[in-house]
């Protein structure tokens, strides 16, 4: 070999060697320097993982601790379209597996276009499990929370509901949602290709969220709900709601509505169903209102409880004339009787004495056309007469033109309960109370002793309790006809009792909604509310007074 | 020089090691927050005082007492 073709070789390797170190170094700068973000970027979105921590949602509890809405443990599944082999294979043993309809899976898993699609959000964990052991290609699993309410129908109404990203989506669910959702972490992670965690870059972790106790004792809600039900369908009714309060305290001890639902079905429920009555709905109180009244004349010091009046069996009032509900013949009648044997004419003309102003005012004092501040959302404040014409002088003391709630009655009866002090009623535990004075001790006393006598010898006679002494009130009131004045056929018939009177311990409402067969409070309702104070009165064990 | 070389790929190695361990500590606290739950959950049905009344009276056939014969007693200040 001549040196000159040696030279000519040399040469020719050096330039192949330049040209790959120039090729190399090229490259270098195209991926260092030209393209060093974009591929920074998908280096760190291969390697790097950014989680959140989910904060597990707190328990609302009863007022002994026993679960009411809990946290329970459910797996996601998801899929990548684009990575899922066999489309129709996959949806059909997923359907098998989650007990889905396949044919919607089919869709999400055939369409390619997207890179995630969730096949079931918050799937039975036993069965996740079950599907990710076939190891299907292009399925991918995550640990999720889902809430359950354990006892199911127990406090629905009042329970509310949390959507599938654990908001809460109504009543205490949504009211306490602050304190119950805690605040979810965050963690940057360096992944390696099996997923496993290589390096924890930075970490916040998770705020749980807090457990909250209610007032509600779920013995006495289950019980409750239980009455309720047979007593709306004894009498056919459309709804009822029962409210046991501590006019103590103002706690909330039980909240039933009637129609009931499984709070774990809350979604499927219709709107109608899902409503807390005893705080949202609205009714015409009848004579459950004349407690006012008196208590207002009481107080002012028009009458004293054995001031007498002579009472006819109708009272004209401007254009109206209202009569009584069975008194035929002209009677004198005590104070005391006026409310025992819940005279219209009787309290009318209590009313006429107090005047416009001063009835409001008793109105207003007793809580009533004012939201009661309970924990709940969408309280209804009741709703005032449109206007004040000549006759509702009349109608208002009888509870007639005007609605209320029935926690709002309950709140009132708690006060009279409570020697004339007013207390917020509430349904979490331990909230600080709001507290003022009604009336005095003495006109509370006074009412307490009439409202004994209904139940003695008055109109609510079905509501006495064996042993203990029963202070109350019946309620009858007509539905106003959507298409003007009132129905004959429809009415709202209520019982509103305490017990024991001589100490009291507990205020029950009961409210029943278009009753058949029968329309009278102290027909419908105050058997209802002997059967949840009678059970209550032991449960609590409460001695027996009389 | 090599010494300081091979301690760091020790020192490297060993942190691998440990987030792998906290990582699957970290499965195995989740697991072990759903089982406990899953077992709150069963607790409360369970528990639940309209379950044990029903099988009460349905498995036992006991009654609610009467409160008209239950007797309270007063034990007066200890």
């Amino acid at each position: 070999m001549s040196a000159r073709l040696s030279n000519r070789r040399i040469r020719l390797l050096l330039v192949f060697f330049t040209l790959a170190f120039l090729g190399i170094f090229g490259r270098a700068v195209w991926l260092q320097a030209v393209h060093a973000r974009p591929l920074d970027r998908l280096a760190r979105g291969q390697h790097h993982a950014n989680i959140e921590l989910p904060a597990a949602r707190g328990s609302l509890l009863d007022r002994n601790g026993q679960e009411l809405a809990i946290g329970k443990h459910a797996i996601t599944v998801y899929a990548n379209p684009r990575h899922v082999p066999d489309p129709r294979a996959t949806a059909i043993a997923v359907g098998r597996a989650l007990r889905i309809d396949p044919d919607r899976l089919y869709g999400k898993l055939a369409d390619r276009s997207r890179g995630f699609v969730y096949l079931a959000r918050k799937a039975d964990p036993k069965r996740a499990e079950a599907l990710k052991a076939l190891e299907l290609t292009g399925l991918g699993f995550y640990p999720e929370e889902r809430r359950a309410y354990p006892q199911g129908t127990v406090a629905s109404h009042v329970l509310g509901f949390a959507g599938i990203d654990n908001k809460g989506l109504a009543g205490l669910e949504l009211s306490l949602n602050k304190t119950l959702a805690g605040r979810n972490g965050r963690q940057s992670v360096i992944r390696d290709p099996f997923g496993r965690t290589l390096k924890v870059l930075s970490s916040v972790p998770a705020e749980e969220g807090k457990n909250v106790r209610l007032t509600l004792d779920q013995t006495l809600q289950a019980n409750a709900q239980s009455v309720l039900q047979r007593t709306v369908r004894r009498w056919g009714a459309k709804a009822a709601t029962a409210t046991v309060l501590d006019p103590t305290t103002g706690e909330v001890l039980a909240m039933a509505s009637e129609p009931s639902f499984d709070a774990n079905r809350f979604p499927e429920t219709d709107r109608d169903t899902q409503r807390n009555r005893a705080v949202t709905d609205n009714y015409e109180p009848g004579s459950t209102l004349k407690v006012v009244t008196v208590a207002g004349a009481l107080s002012e010091g028009l009458v004293t409880p054995s001031t007498q009046f002579s009472l006819e069996p109708k009272i004209q009032v401007a254009d109206r004339v209202i009569g009584e509900a069975h008194r035929k013949h002209t009677e004198r009648m005590t104070v005391a009787q006026i409310l025992s044997d819940s005279s219209n004419v009787g309290t009318i003309t209590l009313a006429e004495q107090l005047g416009r102003e001063r009835l409001e005012k008793w109105v207003e004092r007793f809580g009533f056309w004012r939201k009661s501040g309970i924990d709940f959302p969408g309280e209804a404040k009741g709703i005032r007469p449109f206007y004040w014409s000549g006759s509702t002088i009349g109608t208002l003391p009888i509870g007639h033109g005007i609605a209320v709630t029935p926690i709002q009655m309950a709140a009132a009866y708690g006060a009279v309960a409570n020697g004339g002090v007013w207390i917020r009623p509430s349904l979490i535990a331990n909230r600080p109370s709001q507290r003022r004075r009604v009336m005095s001790r003495r006109v509370s006393d006074q009412l307490m002793s009439m409202l004994r006598d209904v139940v003695i010898e008055g109109t609510g006679r079905e509501a006495e309790v064996e042993g203990y002494q029963v202070a109350g009130k019946t309620g009858t009131a007509a539905k106003p006809d959507p298409s003007g004045g009132y129905s004959e056929s429809l009415y709202v018939a209520s019982f509103v009792g305490v017990v024991p009177a001589s100490n009291p311990r507990l205020v029950v409402l009961i409210t029943v909604d278009e009753p058949h067969g029968a329309i009278w409070g102290g027909v419908v309702a105050a058997p209802a509310f002997q059967e949840i104070a009678r059970f209550a009165l032991q449960y609590l064990e409460i001695p027996p007074d009389a | 020089m090599a010494l300081l070389l091979a301690g760091v790929v020790a020192l490297n190695v060993a942190v691998l090691r440990l987030n792998l361990q906290s990582d699957q500590l970290a499965e195995e606290r989740a697991r072990l927050r759903a089982e406990s739950a899953e077992l709150t959950s069963m607790l409360a049905v369970r528990s639940a005082s309209a379950r044990t009344s029903s099988l009460a009276r349905n498995k036992l056939g006991l009654e609610q007492a009467d409160p008209a014969t239950t007797t309270y007693l007063d034990l007066g200040k200890r």
